[in-house]
């Protein structure tokens, strides 16, 4: 079967199907204006505190001192003590771009109670044993940086290198101090809550022979450099995902684009009208490929309108539409409407009957969601993982704590979904009369 | 194109029903044939069987010498009426065709002549949510004119219709076999066929019980009894005894005559001198002539069992 073997018909007599139906067209604004109106209260109603803890009164100690750094260069220190109340707590150098705390970083650090480690993104590499007092050095060479360990100052062990891509052009680079929050999670039905401690105020950490290459333009304190606070480095398992957040209301605007998908084909089985439309093209598995193609496109496009509108109204802290992650939440919830569409049009041809199959679909999509919320952690990620409520794993742009499968992955489980429902609708078609 | 039906040992079973049951018919050109049995008798599967819409048990039904499903613009080779409700209220009239049309590469113009073809031009943008049955029917057979194909099938055409409605029917199906059509009518009111249809094919229970002209059908049922009017009833039935008829006497001063034309009738009653006020020949109705052919295959079925 080629391309132009009728197919371009069907295409044309199932676009002219949907288009001319009033009533589908609402449904499918009232998906994108749902979403947009539960992203807009979402925002209003944003409980949003910043990360890293309150900022330190003027005059007392600051848990950074930082200067910046051309692409190549070295900052070099030396850690003269740590007093602190808990193992990870610790203080060392970082390179950095941005203050955001999953921004791209290297660090080398000592730490109270598990020697010296480095650390990159959600990676944190062992790299010596003991601790306080020690010299430490970051080396960087463009996108690659590269951490030695010293106990004299004169000769230094290569402890590690990390090339991470975000690093480009001047980034800031000095001397941290930095101990985990205390978080607490709470999860019930619908929600989540986490309260996280900023701990470690009693953190306490001294440096001295701060230096750097080439010289920064605002010299070093000269002396011991006091810094202190709590607040941790690195990403923030427990963060919240605001990119997810401003488009959490396709979880309800989902609900319109699975009654159109279900209706487009439930409603021909009401009338006797699929009778119609297999007298005009009695090869039915193209009919129902000719309608997913049509029925998806336009879901997807509205998917898309819902993602960036969701994103423009959503306020809060949101990234920028240059972030990777974020445009691939924004592209990946056009795709999410588009293959949802493929599912539900799946079920409602297999089912035939318009209020149980946009039953069916929307248990399937939505209820996981929900559940999972109630269930411990470990149990919410397989519900994640294995229900066709993966799908919106898409819109995720941070790794946390309750993440169950990565964005595309989670998409890749509800195509397969689709597949089957369709494949099963397909095979139906063709075993049953009219 | 052939413009015919052909319908070979088709065979249907649900469950435990034998719905339709060895059928073989043809349906020629030029030609409106009734499809005519009660209700239940089979018909409307048999037609979804010819549209490829059920599969047959056994047998096969090719449309101008092919299998439905194997048409690749089916609606330029078969039009169909199966059910006039098969429409989406919401969508407009106009709307319902143009989608048909897409779908076989129909170009646009054909459904502006359809709908004028029908007289719906006027209500080509209301939606069909609105339509009256008649409206419906209308809609219905502009579908099935869509592809100018040279087959049309119609189930239960006139169902529901105002007389004017139904006498417009009959012109159209008149027409469209003058132009040359095969056209399948089914009914299961022989007497909504009468005056259009030329052939019947009559089934009853899934059976095939009659494949016949209607001219023939009908000069078989009316056989050639004559109906006579008199005051003299006694010495009429001696008359026509004597002259070889059959008489039976009918209500006040009626006689039924068999066995002798009415010609011969008059001759034999002038030449006794016996006085007659009235003389018709009696004609069969279609439907008379179906009651008494389902009757014998009722009958026979009884003395078969």
């Amino acid at each position: 079967m080629t391309g132009d073997d009728g197919f371009a018909r069907l295409l044309r007599a199932e676009w002219t199907k949907l288009r001319t139906v009033p009533r589908w067209g609402l449904t499918l604004l009232a998906a994108v204006a749902l979403t947009l109106l539960i992203a807009v209260l979402s925002a209003s109603g944003d409980m949003h505190k910043g990360g890293g803890g309150p900022e330190a009164p003027p005059g007392a100690p600051r848990k950074f001192e930082l200067r910046d750094l051309p692409a190549g260069g070295t900052v070099t220190a030396r850690v003269a003590a740590l007093t602190a109340d808990r193992a990870w707590a610790k203080a060392g150098l970082i390179v950095r771009r941005g203050d955001q705390r999953h921004g791209p970083h290297v660090a080398i650090m000592v730490t109270q109670g598990h020697g010296v480690r480095m650390q990159s993104g959600g990676e944190n590499r062992a790299a010596g044993s003991g601790g306080a007092p020690r010299w430490l050095r970051l080396t960087r060479a463009g996108t690659t940086v590269t951490g030695y360990v010293s106990a004299d100052g004169r000769t230094w062990q290569r402890a590690g290198r990390f090339t991470v891509g975000g690093l480009t052009g001047t980034v800031q680079a000095g001397l941290f101090v930095a101990s985990p929050d205390d978080v607490k999670v709470v999860r019930q039905f619908g929600g989540e809550s986490i309260s996280g401690q900023p701990t470690g105020d009693g953190n306490r950490a001294f440096f001295d022979n701060a230096a750097m290459t080439p010289a920064p333009a605002a010299p070093w304190p000269a002396g011991r450099i006091e810094l202190a606070g709590g607040g941790d480095i690195g990403p923030d398992r427990f963060a919240g995902d605001e990119t997810r957040r401003a488009l959490s209301g396709t979880l309800i605007g989902q609900a319109a684009i699975i009654a159109l998908a279900v209706l487009f084909v439930s409603a021909e089985y009401r009338r006797g009208m699929i009778r119609t439309t297999f007298l005009a093209s009695p090869r039915r598995g193209r009919v129902l490929a000719a309608k997913a193609v049509v029925l998806g496109a336009v879901a997807a496009a509205a998917g898309l309108a819902a993602g960036f509108g969701s994103f423009l109204l959503g306020g809060g802290n949101l990234p920028p539409l240059s972030d990777g992650a974020a445009l691939r939440a924004l592209l990946g919830t056009g795709l999410l409407f588009g293959v949802i569409a493929l599912f539900a049009l799946g079920i409602g041809a297999l089912v035939r009957h318009g209020a149980a199959a946009i039953t069916i679909a929307l248990v399937l999509l939505l209820a996981p969601y929900i559940v999972a919320t109630g269930l411990p952690v470990s149990a919410a990620v397989w519900l994640g993982r294995l229900t066709p409520a993966a799908g919106f794993a898409v819109q995720q742009t941070i790794e946390r704590y309750d993440t169950a499968i990565g964005p595309w992955a989670g998409l890749g489980v509800l195509c397969c979904y689709a597949a089957a429902a369709l494949g099963a609708a397909a095979w139906r078609l063709r075993a049953t009369d009219a | 194109m052939e413009a015919s039906i052909e319908v070979r040992g088709l065979r249907k079973r649900y469950g435990p029903a034998l719905a339709v049951d060895d059928l073989t018919f043809t349906v020629r050109p030029g030609q409106v044939t009734g499809f005519v049995g009660p209700n239940g008798a089979g018909k409307s599967t048999t037609m979804r069987m010819i549209l490829g819409l059920d599969r047959p048990d056994a047998g096969t039904a090719l449309v101008g010498g092919r299998p439905y499903r194997t048409l690749r613009t089916p609606l330029c080779a078969v039009g169909a009426m199966l059910d006039a409700s098969a429409v989406h209220p919401g969508r407009k009239a106009r709307d319902h065709l143009l989608w048909l049309a897409h779908s076989n590469g129909l170009p646009v113009r054909r459904v502006d002549e359809v709908l004028a073809a029908v007289g719906l031009e006027s209500a080509a943008r209301r939606r069909a949510g609105g339509f009256s049955l008649g409206m419906r029917q209308r809609l219905g057979i502009a579908a099935a004119l869509l592809g100018d194909p040279p087959v049309l099938m119609f189930d239960e055409p006139v169902n529901g219709l105002d007389p004017e409605g139904i006498a417009w029917i009959r012109g159209l199906l008149r027409s469209l076999a003058g132009e040359g059509r095969a056209v399948l009518v089914s009914s299961h009111l022989m007497g909504e066929l009468e005056g259009s249809a030329d052939h019947l094919v009559v089934i009853g229970r899934g059976r095939l019980i009659a494949d016949t002209g209607v001219r023939e059908l009908l000069a078989a049922a009316s056989g050639d009894r004559v109906e006579l009017r008199t005051g003299r009833r006694g010495e009429a039935m001696t008359v026509l005894s004597r002259a070889g008829a059959t008489v039976s006497a009918g209500a006040r001063d009626t006689l039924t005559v068999a066995g002798l034309s009415a010609e011969r009738i008059i001759a034999a009653l002038t030449g006794a001198g016996v006085e007659f006020s009235g003389i018709t020949e009696h004609r069969a109705t279609l439907e008379e002539a179906y009651m008494e052919l389902t009757r014998d295959a009722v009958e026979h079925r009884a003395e078969a069992s």
